[in-house]
């Protein structure tokens, strides 16, 4: 798996693939996803598909794939390469969701939650097995969010494909097992190999796990936080882990969609509230209000420097 | 002398500020103004502030995000406040004891600024006496400068096509294209508006009279004072009684004509139909048992 083309930008999302083995565009196939790295607050998340003919489905079962989450670093990377030598009949696709990406979309005006972004990459993946011939006839895909919508969204997606979306479906389904795996092997690589493009100088790359309850994550998140700027991009700013820290660490910063209620966005949107209707106070300024070529410009006269 | 700006680091050369006031009648409130090139230029300052502004520069951060312009100023507009007040005693003064302020000594400066003793003709009448000159606050002659001041901005306004309609409200959205139903008026009185901003708040009221512009009534409606309930010790009595009209003598009630509609409705058999009034009453208990 080469990983060359995310490292050359990890702050966009990228697509990693195998070749498509002739087999699969002739004959009917199955198509299983799995994601990597929904939790942590460091690195990508990652979205993995596998498909194979429907009729190799016993091979695959006979390289004993199993869910990544119950096999070693070591065994997941062995069962890669076994994938990888399997290349006759099986293929793979990866999508990267950068931690830049996670980060933008859920804290971006509109919001993009992370189960809105799940449901495209993997429809995205999907998508890219059909153009590139793929025969695809049965998805299986483990759930995220209520599986019984998720389904339904799937399956009005790509008819004539037969959806079967089930918790745990990483341990149920071989051919999803397979993606957990590619999913999970480029994850740890990324994620051991990440090139910082911030200037942080010799980067401490112990950082363990990646996940908030982590002690080693959580050391490493106090270690580098910057006032200014928080984290770097490796870091997933929409985690309420980081946010948490930067809340009482970082300088406080005041966005204009902020959301606040009651009195305080009165007073710092210049607002009167409501209760300042019933208390007697001086009308703020005896001067003249500024002609509206300076307020409409938000033009102000210097009182001091 | 030297004055830093801001937090930047960097210096204008060769100027100084002076806190000022513009108006005599808001002696509390004092503007920054810039003297330059040996105090033979006047700049005014004005700030862009919008609120969740901050700067990057080199390699800091500057949390306010203001963005300051120093502009150019006639230097007559920071002495007309001066010769206003003095020009009420009506007699000829000479400068320097016109241009007196306790709160901002600043201001004598101004007089050194150039062309600031020579447009003084412009608003007031000058008297020579010897080597020394005299001058007078005058309302007709300052009225006329002020309205050169005004056409020169109309001029401006529609060189750099400002929207002066009624219909521009927001901050962020300025109309491109003119609009056609834009009149001379509307120039004239935005530029009188703009001018108004460094004029004294009773010499504005002058300009739009001898500017021939009507006063505008303001469309800002002022709500009706609450009415306030008389207090006295009868006893309260509604001021109209309602209750006669559900007593039962309908029948003197005039018939009111019914429309096409209601009257094929009332025609429709209306047996086994519940009334609208029986979903709102309590079930009849007679049903339970």
């Amino acid at each position: 798996m080469d990983l060359g083309k995310f490292e050359e930008d990890n702050s966009q999302s990228c697509r990693l693939s195998s070749a498509v083995p002739e087999v699969c565009k002739t004959q009917d196939c199955c198509l299983g996803i799995d994601e990597a790295g929904r939790g942590p607050v460091l690195g990508p998340m990652v979205y993995g598909i596998c498909y194979c003919p429907i009729s190799k489905k016993t091979d695959l079962q006979d390289l004993k794939v199993a869910d990544s989450k119950t096999l070693s670093e070591a065994e997941r990377e062995n069962l890669f390469g076994q994938l990888e030598e399997a290349n006759g009949y099986v293929g793979w696709a990866l999508h990267i969701l950068s931690p830049n990406t996670i980060s933008t979309g859920m804290l971006q005006r509109a919001k993009y939650n992370l189960n809105a972004l799940s449901h495209d990459a993997a429809i995205g993946l999907v998508q890219y097995a059909l153009d590139c011939g793929v025969q695809v006839k049965e998805l299986f895909v483990d759930t995220v969010g209520p599986a019984e919508k998720y389904q339904e969204k799937l399956s009005q997606r790509f008819p004539g494909i037969v959806v079967t979306v089930r918790p745990k479906a990483d341990s149920l389904f071989p051919i999803v097992s397979a993606a957990s795996i590619c999913a999970k092997v480029s994850r740890d690589r990324v994620v051991k190999s990440w090139k910082f493009v911030e200037d942080l100088g010799e980067v401490d790359t112990d950082y363990g796990s990646g996940y908030p309850n982590d002690p080693k994550t959580k050391a490493w998140l106090a270690k580098y936080l910057d006032p200014v700027f928080g984290y770097p991009q490796f870091v997933r700013f929409s985690w309420s882990t980081a946010q948490t820290i930067m809340e009482s660490k970082a300088v406080p910063v005041h966005w204009d969609d902020d959301e606040q209620d009651g009195e305080k966005a009165a007073a710092k949107q210049n607002c009167a509230s409501m209760l300042s209707y019933f208390s007697r106070k001086k009308p703020e300024s005896a001067g003249r209000e500024p002609h509206r070529y300076f307020a409409e410009r938000r033009l102000e006269t210097v009182e001091n420097l | 002398m030297s004055c830093k700006l801001g937090d930047r680091g960097s210096y204008i050369r060769s100027a100084n500020f002076e806190s000022y006031s513009t108006f005599a009648s808001l002696p509390d409130v004092g503007s920054l103004y810039l003297f330059g090139g040996g105090d033979l230029q006047l700049y005014e300052v004005k700030a862009f502030n919008e609120d969740y502004h901050s700067w990057f520069i080199g390699q800091t951060v500057q949390r306010d995000g203001r963005l300051l312009y120093v502009t150019p100023m006639d230097p007559l507009y920071l002495l007309l406040p001066y010769l206003l007040k003095a020009g009420k005693e009506g007699k000829f003064q000479p400068v320097d004891q016109i241009v007196v302020d306790e709160e901002f000594p600043g201001c004598r400066r101004v007089l050194s600024c150039a062309r600031a003793l020579k447009s003084l003709g412009h608003v007031a009448e000058e008297r020579e006496v010897g080597s020394q000159k005299f001058h007078r606050y005058s309302q007709e002659k300052t009225m006329v400068w002020l309205k050169k001041k005004v056409d020169r901005t109309v001029k401006a306004l529609k060189n750099s096509k400002i929207c002066v309609g009624g219909g521009v409200k927001s901050s962020t959205f300025f109309r491109t294209t003119q609009q056609s139903d834009v009149q001379e008026e509307d120039y004239i009185r935005y530029a009188h508006g703009l001018i108004s901003e460094y004029i004294p708040e009773e010499l504005c009221k002058e300009l739009l009279t001898y500017l021939q512009l009507p006063e505008t009534t303001s469309p800002v409606s002022v709500e009706p004072p609450i009415k306030k309930r008389k207090l006295s010790d009868k006893p309260v009595e509604a001021e109209e009684d309602y209750t006669k009209f559900n007593s039962g003598d309908l029948g003197k009630k005039p018939v009111k004509k019914l429309t096409a509609a209601q009257k094929t409705l009332a025609k429709v058999d209306k047996t086994g139909m519940k009334s609208l009034s029986a979903f709102f009453s309590p079930k009849a208990k007679t049903e339970k048992k």
